[in-house]
């Protein structure tokens, strides 16, 4: 039994590993074929596994759609600017910073981590607000704090540039950092959702009812999962900021709060598995429905799709899936390794 | 000193609007469990529909031409059919759901109607001009308020006691009421499920025109994101008033209405461009001292 | 041919067995007890039947009409209505709205009318209340208002799930007097499910009786109350041949 038990726990731990090789195949292959054009894309894909596996430790394991994870994402983003833009730059564009932050000039990786932080005690704060809900009512309660976030950095002219975008950031984040981030998130993901507290909330999330009279106190379980999972998105805000040099608030608000809950949808809330494989295939057909909105050459006639097209066609997937397979593509099942023979599951 | 009297009715009509926002989201929350995320886009399709076809800057009327007396049923009953149609492509599908997958499903619904209207009129905001003679104002207890702010008042007063009536007298009503406390045993006497669905949505899409007609013509303006805004402070209204609880509804759109005024008012003047922040806030606040929402029906606690 | 006919029916939920293959037939106008002990599948039958949770194998027939696959808005078109258990009266609507809300599937609209003065003679204290929301009446009247509710459809068939359950006894007596009389006027054929076979008994009629999902039983409620089965089908094997 005890031998079982050892190789159930190994087996649960090659699911990580084996979707970092995955990603690090995606990695190779684009860095070996592809164009330039291809890798920002790749990097632009491992931000997203970044972004919606941090978003899956807290949905995933709570069973609470949350909203406002593009909330935590700005907060990481634009504190990433605040440490790491030239003080001068700052000066100009953003002259209400407090002096720490005006002349701070970190190093790009602790920013990052900073970053996540900054993230992880918002989500502290906010969650211990908004958890004390449930259900529907706390996804909306999400949403509101969404709708506050985007408020405050749209508005916050001297601090955050407001609606005009912040330009010259390093653009360090190419597809090797990105893919970094990425394989710790998934590390951390698997490692969360084989704790205690992971176990103890995806318990609960059968039955919140029962889960409450086995004495789980959810309410903690929870908040814990948000502050880890605000944590990574908020990393890939910075890692977003940094691939692209430049930062809107509405890069932060209801589009991108779309499409990666349509890659959780699509690949499946209910794995680890599923978050990655959502956020590869819709990457890849976003990709080509990018490529088809600028057009293409058949023969003599150009054909391009309209602007507005790639968000219909992921939407009306995003629906099929929910319709014909409510538990997403991966099924809810995890990828692992059968180890030690004779597995049976 | 008149400004009393002009708050009291700015936040009326601000009201006014949220509430039958509101109530378009309670009726298909009561009945079916879904928070539907597309209803701002049925508002946003309703201005359109007044519009010719085009991606063109400036707005050539189209149904927004007709009289009154045609425009006003006509679209309110294309209100209506979105809201069916979504029902019968989308949630007719899902009758078997989680409110959860429901919820996502009406997320990415309403994405493919805003994104429909981008592809046809493109993201540039059209300036709309209907009706802009309700814009004069007219003088009231001192304050000089715009015509079309009275019209707004009475409007959702109309709205609020036709459904009033509509829910209470009729027998369509009357299951919809009892469908909307328990579904199961509205069925097991004979209701039949798809019909009461499908009444819930036309009226909740008409209601959504209704509301459509007052933005354009208080804002003159057509924007594919115009739904957005006025969709999240109904949720709110709708989660503040008691999910599934239409007075609720209608009582926390005209509070949240009326928080907003007064903060619009008595804000100082650098923390104004905050307000929203400020509302979404003293929402999560009120939630938190009442999860229940401020005017939640009796029954609706989970059973153990 | 039997008013209602349950030919080898199972049911499941996820992959729990709550019904394995029960089978009986009731004849118009009986009145039937179904009794067993918590878990034995009783109230699970009854949803069986009036379609309100899917059968996985099976058949049941209302007077040779097929019922499996169809929607319980379909089954109640076809005369047969539930008094489920825990009442589950609309607490929001009045008494009378209560009433009314089973009256869409009715082809005899002024008969209703008439109807719902019969259902005030048979219980008046719901004609008394009848502007009040129904969420305010007692255990007992919200049971009447239940069974008032069911009988507004006009049924052939009645299924009654736990009427006893958290009302004084005295109040039981006067629920399943109304029962009865109301069986004998209308010729309603009616299954009940009641825990307390000495309480079907006295009230009198067949009984079936259910453990583990399946039909252990099926006689004369008098004879179970005093037979060894019942033991059985409560304590299991074991206990009741302790028990002798």
């Amino acid at each position: 039994m005890a031998q079982s038990h050892k190789q159930k726990r190994l087996s649960a731990w090659s699911t990580p590993l084996l979707l970092i090789a995955i990603l690090l195949v995606f990695t190779l292959l684009v860095t070996v074929l592809g164009d330039k054009p291809l890798a920002r894309m790749a990097a632009q894909t491992l931000i997203r596994v970044t972004f919606v596996v941090g978003l899956w430790i807290f949905v995933g394991n709570s069973g609470v759609v949350s909203f406002g994870h593009a909330g935590y994402m700005a907060i990481g983003a634009y504190c990433s600017a605040w440490l790491t833009l030239r003080p001068q730059m700052k000066g100009m564009f953003l002259p209400d910073l407090w002096p720490f932050l005006a002349n701070a000039e970190w190093h790009v990786f602790p920013a990052a981590v900073a970053s996540g932080l900054l993230a992880a005690f918002v989500a502290l704060i906010s969650g211990a607000a908004i958890l004390r809900l449930t259900g529907i009512a706390a996804s909306i309660a999400t949403f509101a704090f969404l709708a506050i976030v985007y408020t405050i950095y749209s508005s916050w002219e001297g601090v955050t540039g407001a609606t005009s975008s912040v330009v010259g950031l390093t653009r360090y984040a190419n597809q090797w950092v990105t893919f970094g981030w990425a394989s710790v998130t998934v590390l951390a993901a698997a490692w969360y959702a084989n704790s205690a507290s992971g176990l103890a909330l995806r318990a609960s999330r059968e039955d919140e009812v029962a889960a409450d009279a086995s004495g789980i106190n959810m309410y903690r379980h929870r908040l814990l999962s948000l502050v880890v999972s605000a944590f990574f998105t908020g990393v890939a805000g910075a890692l977003f900021a940094h691939s692209l040099g430049v930062l809107n608030p509405n890069s932060f608000y209801l589009g991108i709060t779309f499409i990666t809950l349509a890659m959780l949808v699509v690949g499946g809330i209910g794995s680890l598995t599923g978050a990655v494989t959502g956020v590869l295939v819709l990457s890849i057909i976003i990709e080509a429905l990018v490529r088809m909105e600028r057009g293409m050459t058949i023969g003599e006639t150009t054909l391009a799709l309209p602007t507005g097209a790639q968000e219909i066609i992921i939407g009306i997937i995003m629906i099929l899936v929910l319709i014909i397979r409510p538990a997403g593509l991966t099924g809810g099942r995890e990828l692992r390794l059968r180890i030690g023979g004779r597995g049976q599951t | 000193m008149n400004a009393i009297p002009q708050l009291f009715f700015d936040a009326m009509s601000l009201g006014g609007i949220y509430a039958m926002a509101a109530l378009g989201i309670a009726l298909i929350f009561g009945v079916m469990k879904l928070v539907n995320f597309a209803h701002g886009e049925y508002i946003a399709f309703c201005v359109f529909a007044l519009i010719v076809p085009s991606t063109d800057a400036v707005a050539v009327m189209f149904l927004g031409k007709a009289p009154a007396f045609l425009l006003i049923p006509t679209l309110l009953l294309i209100g209506a059919a979105v809201a069916v149609a979504s029902e019968f492509f989308v949630f007719r599908h899902m009758r078997n759901a989680t409110p959860v997958a429901m919820m996502i499903s009406s997320f990415a619904l309403g994405f493919v109607i805003q994104n429909i209207l981008l592809v046809v009129f493109s993201s540039r905001p059209k300036a709309v001009s209907l009706w802009p003679e309700l814009n004069q104002p007219v003088s009231i207890a001192g304050a000089s308020i715009p015509l079309l702010q009275l019209i707004v008042i009475l409007s959702t007063l109309i709205v609020v006691v036709t459904l009033a009536v509509l829910l209470k007298r009729t027998r369509i009503g009357l299951e919809m009421r009892a469908a909307a406390e328990n579904f199961t045993m509205a069925r097991l006497l004979g209701v039949r499920a798809n019909v009461v669905i499908t009444g819930a949505f036309a009226l909740s899409g008409a209601l959504a025109a209704a509301v459509a007609l007052i933005m354009v013509t208080q804002t003159g303006v057509a924007d594919i994101r115009m739904g957005g805004q006025i969709m999240l402070v109904a949720f709110i209204a709708t989660v503040i008033g008691g999910l599934g609880s239409l007075p609720g509804a209608v009582a926390a759109g005209f509070l949240i209405g009326a928080a907003s005024v007064i903060l619009q008012g008595f804000l100082p003047l650098e923390a104004r461009p905050f307000r929203d922040a400020f509302l979404f806030t003293l929402v999560i606040v009120s939630l938190l001292l009442r999860p229940e929402g401020l005017f939640a029906p009796r029954s609706s606690k989970p059973r153990v | 041919m039997s008013k209602l006919g349950v030919f080898d029916v199972s049911v499941r939920y996820g992959k729990v067995p709550a019904l394995t293959d029960v089978s009986f037939t009731v004849e118009e106008g009986e009145r039937m007890f179904i009794s067993g002990p918590n878990g034995a599948g009783k109230s699970s039958l009854l949803k069986a039947i009036c379609g309100a949770v899917p059968t996985t194998h099976g058949r049941i027939e209302v007077d040779g009409d097929m019922l499996n696959g169809r929607s319980p808005e379909v089954i109640a078109r076809l005369g047969l209505t539930m008094v489920p258990e825990g009442r589950e009266i609309f607490g929001t609507l009045t008494v009378e709205e209560n009433l009314r809300v089973g009256t869409g599937i009715r082809p005899d609209k002024p008969a209703v009318e008439t109807d719902i003065d019969e259902v005030y003679q048979s219980f008046p204290i719901l004609g008394e209340r009848r502007h009040t929301n129904a969420g305010a009446l007692s255990g007992g009247q919200q049971q009447m208002l239940a069974i008032g509710r069911g009988l507004m459809t006009n049924p052939k068939l009645m299924l009654v799930d736990e009427p006893s359950l958290g009302l004084a006894p005295n109040i039981v007596d006067q629920v399943y007097d109304t029962l009865v009389n109301l069986q004998n006027d209308r010729g309603l054929t009616l299954i009940i499910v009641e825990q307390s076979s000495a309480r079907a008994a006295r009230v009198g009629g067949r009984m079936v009786l259910l453990r583990g999902g399946s039909v252990v039983g099926d006689g004369d409620a008098a004879k179970f109350a005093e037979s060894d089965l019942l033991k059985e089908a409560y304590f299991g094997q074991n206990k009741a041949e302790d028990a002798t």
